[in-house]
């Protein structure tokens, strides 16, 4: 009998002992959907717990990621969040298996343009595109810029925040619009934009936090923001403005991890993630849009602009020459 | 040890390379004129923050010292709140109270009808030197708080019996006699400014950038982190360097002394002449809750679904629908952050004690200097550092709050350290034979004599290092996981889902907290020592 208990016991630890780890950023656990997929995926696999890690932002995490492999041990199966500009060093590291598209059919609904990963191992989950929002109470109409070049007139001298291109992904994303919007006069342009700028923060929240209490007009932010505040707080004050009908796109992937030894949960977590049912609520979590076509966006993200000409670079490219482009970034900036 | 070593391993990988020394990357490094730039800046951004801490540090110490008041003990407390707020809390303190939009500006300009803004402080390298003294220096007046309360009176009485001026008994024998306190708390602040983030990105408006932000970039951006660990490397030798230097040139003047008799305080504004305090006082109550109460008047007037909020963030942070926003209920991350405070903060005095009291038997400079170490290094070094040593046993098997509890104690053990030392040093061995002489044990010597000689500063020092963990970042988000949520940790979460007021909320009850925390830890403590010098 008592044999019996001990071998129920150990079935039931083996039976529940399967696990499916992903790594993510905090806020997707916070306020994204982590719990929503949590709670489908387990209904889907009831053996398996779906467990989300995640302590700290996409790029601490990728490091993180990275650092657990090169130690030679990490219990990540999936990792989502992968910034698009991070993809060239995702690869070089060997982070990621490349995915079976016939074990993912909801790929199927993806429009092409959004798979930024040629070479099968990253997939898109969101998308979204940074640019500036202004305070419409407390920036005169004729002074909104209508063009990148318009942000370097002289009545918007300090009027203007943006973030860091090194510790934040928005300010990253403006770094990589001018460079390809202007090409080589980038660093002109910057040269002339910096008596407009008030300040450049380290990351997004002090930046936006600083705009609402007032300190400046403009802030570098997502052209999600008029749509957020308004499905939250019924207002239109913050509009969100496209330069030259530009913003730079960002889209956020996800991929299984080298050293998984759960490839086929894995692959049955990336096809939830695309389901139109988890692509809804990527709007009002995530405050991007879904990258399935057959996802339905909800009442107001009719003030969420997706913009004529979405911006990118090849994140090929980036990688080849981001730190070249940031040592020039900041020797203008600081000096040295 | 087993912490030191991965620390050790991790700064290595900037000066080793297939197991083989080298220096090249060191050299290419220093060669670089970007990062010579920013060595010198950051140097003269601390330097320049380590002073002003003192200017305005120094009369607070010196004003606790002489005077007692209504309400001390918490004004005391106060003094430590701006240290445990996380830096994003004390820019945004910063930005709504200085801010060419902010009260103190608009308060200026309805006063005198102006139409520009008159205080143009911040977005520039006064604003990062503002913020750091705001941070720094009340550990100059806590630390010279008490050193001088531990001083005899008696040396002052003999001036005034032999007819030497006060100014003149200041200068040649009270000041040389606070000295050690001084340069002890220097070489802390100097470290601290000297690895300061995103202070001088926000606050410094552009221009200026810290070595730190280059680890940051090599070790985050790049995932170079050879060249993050040598930079780091070489970041630690600067600060180690200095805090030797500060701490031999304390070490100068730290004389035995003889016998201790509590110092006496006079009720403030007991003399017509304490009222020269009053404009001092005023300037430095608006410079150091300026920011404070700024961030509490956010909690309460920043609108809730385009209403006047109320009380309505608290309630919001205290409804469970909040939860998934930092992964616990409020209530939680506050009883996590004080259990982790409380348990670390009776580990590192007890750990700084006993280094302390070895450090006192070997006499060496150099060692007291090394042993700052895990104060030293810069963040992201420790980030990866703790990544390495909990990642693997022993400290893998530890529960996270364990790990948590145990990383606190050994970054915040040189704190207790920094301040002891020069007390101790200073305490007459004299005490020590006579109590040997009666046939006291050692270490029954050490609890009746010395002990209860250095109250004043194991209190101070058990209070920073509260207030330390209540407010460390780095090792918290690290070592976070599930529920394991500090409050800090919990104000960036809600910041970053755009909860800003309910992340002022949440910083305006870390405020409570610490001033709460700390006085009941003074309380106990003074009345503990007072019953075991009757007993």
């Amino acid at each position: 009998m008592r044999k019996f208990f001990v071998l129920l016991a150990a079935v039931a630890v083996l039976g529940v002992a399967k696990e499916l780890v992903v790594y993510t950023y905090d806020s997707f656990v916070s306020w994204g959907p982590a719990q929503a997929i949590k709670e489908r995926f387990e209904a889907m696999f009831p053996d398996v717990r779906l467990t989300w890690v995640a302590v700290g932002d996409s790029s601490e995490m990728l490091a993180r990621l990275i650092a657990e492999l090169r130690l030679g041990a990490t219990q990540a199966d999936v990792f989502l969040g992968l910034a698009d500009v991070e993809l060239p060093r995702a690869l070089a590291n060997e982070v990621f298996l490349p995915y079976d598209p016939a074990k993912i059919p909801n790929l199927a609904d993806v429009p092409p343009e959004l798979l930024f990963d040629p070479t099968g191992h990253v997939l898109p989950y969101d998308h979204g595109y940074v640019t500036f929002v202004y305070d419409s109470e407390s920036l005169p109409l004729e002074l909104v810029p209508k063009s990148l070049d318009d942000l370097l007139r002289s009545e918007l001298r300090g009027k203007i925040i943006i973030t860091d291109p090194r510790t934040s992904s928005p300010g990253l994303s403006f770094l990589l619009w001018t460079i390809a919007h202007y090409g080589e006069g980038w660093l002109d342009y910057w040269r002339r934009l910096i008596p407009n700028l008030l300040t450049i923060t380290k990351g997004w929240s002090e930046a936006y936090d600083l705009f609402l209490a007032g300190e400046a007009p403009i802030v570098l932010s997502y052209s999600t923001d008029t749509a957020y505040s308004y499905i939250e707080h019924g207002s239109l004050r913050y509009r969100v403005i496209t330069p030259d009908g530009e913003a730079y796109r960002q889209v956020e992937g996800m991929g299984i991890v080298r050293t998984t030894k759960e490839p086929e949960l894995a692959h049955a977590f990336l096809n939830l993630v695309l389901s139109p049912e988890i692509q809804e609520l990527i709007p009002t979590t995530q405050w991007m849009f879904p990258v399935n076509a057959r996802a339905k966006l909800p009442a107001g993200y009719e003030y969420a602009v997706i913009p004529e000409k979405p911006v990118s670079l090849d994140p090929e490219l980036v990688g080849a020459k981001l730190e070249e482009w940031l040592d020039l970034w900041q020797k203008l900036l600081i000096g040295g | 040890m087993a912490f030191f070593i991965p620390l050790v391993n991790v700064l290595l990988l900037g000066v080793r390379e297939d197991g083989r020394w080298t220096f090249t990357r060191l050299r290419t490094i220093v060669a670089t004129p970007y990062v010579r730039h920013l060595f010198s800046f950051t140097a003269l951004q601390a330097f320049l923050s380590t002073l002003l801490s003192f200017v305005l540090g120094f009369p607070l110490g010196w004003f606790l010292t002489r005077y007692s008041f209504p309400g001390k003990r918490v004004a005391q407390a106060l003094t430590l709140a701006p240290f445990v707020l996380p830096p994003i809390t004390v820019a945004l303190g910063f930005f709504l109270f200085f801010g060419h939009t902010g009260y103190l500006n608009s308060a200026l300009k309805s006063l005198f009808g102006l139409a520009e803004p008159p205080l143009r402080i911040l977005y520039s390298l006064w604003a990062i030197v503002l913020a750091h003294a705001f941070y720094n220096a009340p550990v100059f007046a806590r630390f010279i708080h008490a050193g001088w309360s531990s001083l005899d009176p008696a040396w002052e009485e003999a001036c005034a019996v032999l007819g030497v001026s006060r100014t003149r008994a200041f200068l040649t024998v009270t000041l040389p006699l606070l000295l050690p306190a001084i340069f002890s708390a220097a070489a802390l602040v100097f470290v601290l400014c000297f690895l300061s983030f995103a202070i001088p990105l926000s606050l410094g408006g552009a221009r200026y950038a810290t070595v730190e932000v280059a680890v940051y970039l090599y070790a985050r951006v790049y995932l170079d982190f050879q060249s993050a660990s040598a930079l780091g490397l070489l970041e630690m030798l600067i600060t180690l360097g200095l805090a030797y230097l500060y701490v031999r040139g304390g070490a100068l003047w730290a004389g035995p002394r003889e016998g201790l008799r509590p110092r006496p305080t006079v009720p403030f504004l007991s003399h017509p002449a304490h009222a020269l305090w009053l404009p001092w006082l005023f300037l430095s109550a608006v410079f150091f809750l300026g920011p404070l109460g700024a961030v509490v008047a956010d909690s309460l007037t920043r609108p809730l679904m385009g209403k006047p909020p109320g009380l309505g963030w608290y309630k919001t942070i205290f409804s469970p629908e909040q939860n998934p926003f930092i992964g616990t209920s409020p209530l939680g991350s506050v009883l996590v952050s004080l259990e982790v405070a409380g348990l670390s903060t009776l580990l590192a005095v007890a750990l700084g004690l006993g280094v302390s009291g070895a450090l006192k038997v070997l006499r060496s400079r150099a060692l007291e200097a090394v042993l700052m170490a895990p104060m030293a290094v810069s963040s992201v070094v420790l980030g990866l550092a703790l990544l390495l040593a909990f990642h693997e046993p022993p400290f893998s098997h530890l529960p996270g709050k364990f790990a948590l509890i145990l990383a606190h104690t050994l970054i915040f053990y040189p704190f207790v350290v920094r301040i002891v030392r020069p007390l101790w040093e200073g305490l007459a061995p004299s005490w020590v034979e006579a109590a040997r002489t009666l046939g006291a044990h050692r270490f029954r010597a050490f609890l009746t004599v010395e002990l209860p000689l250095l109250s004043q500063a194991v209190l101070v020092a058990g209070a920073f290092s509260l207030a330390l963990s209540l407010g460390e970042m780095t090792a918290s988000a690290m070592l976070s996981q599930g529920e394991l949520v500090t409050i800090p940790l919990a104000i960036y979460r809600f910041l970053s889902a755009r909860r800003f007021g309910a992340a002022s909320a949440m910083a305006t009850l870390l405020i409570l907290l610490t001033v709460a925390a700390v006085a009941v830890w003074e309380w106990l403590g003074e009345r503990s020592l007072r019953a075991y010098g009757q007993a």
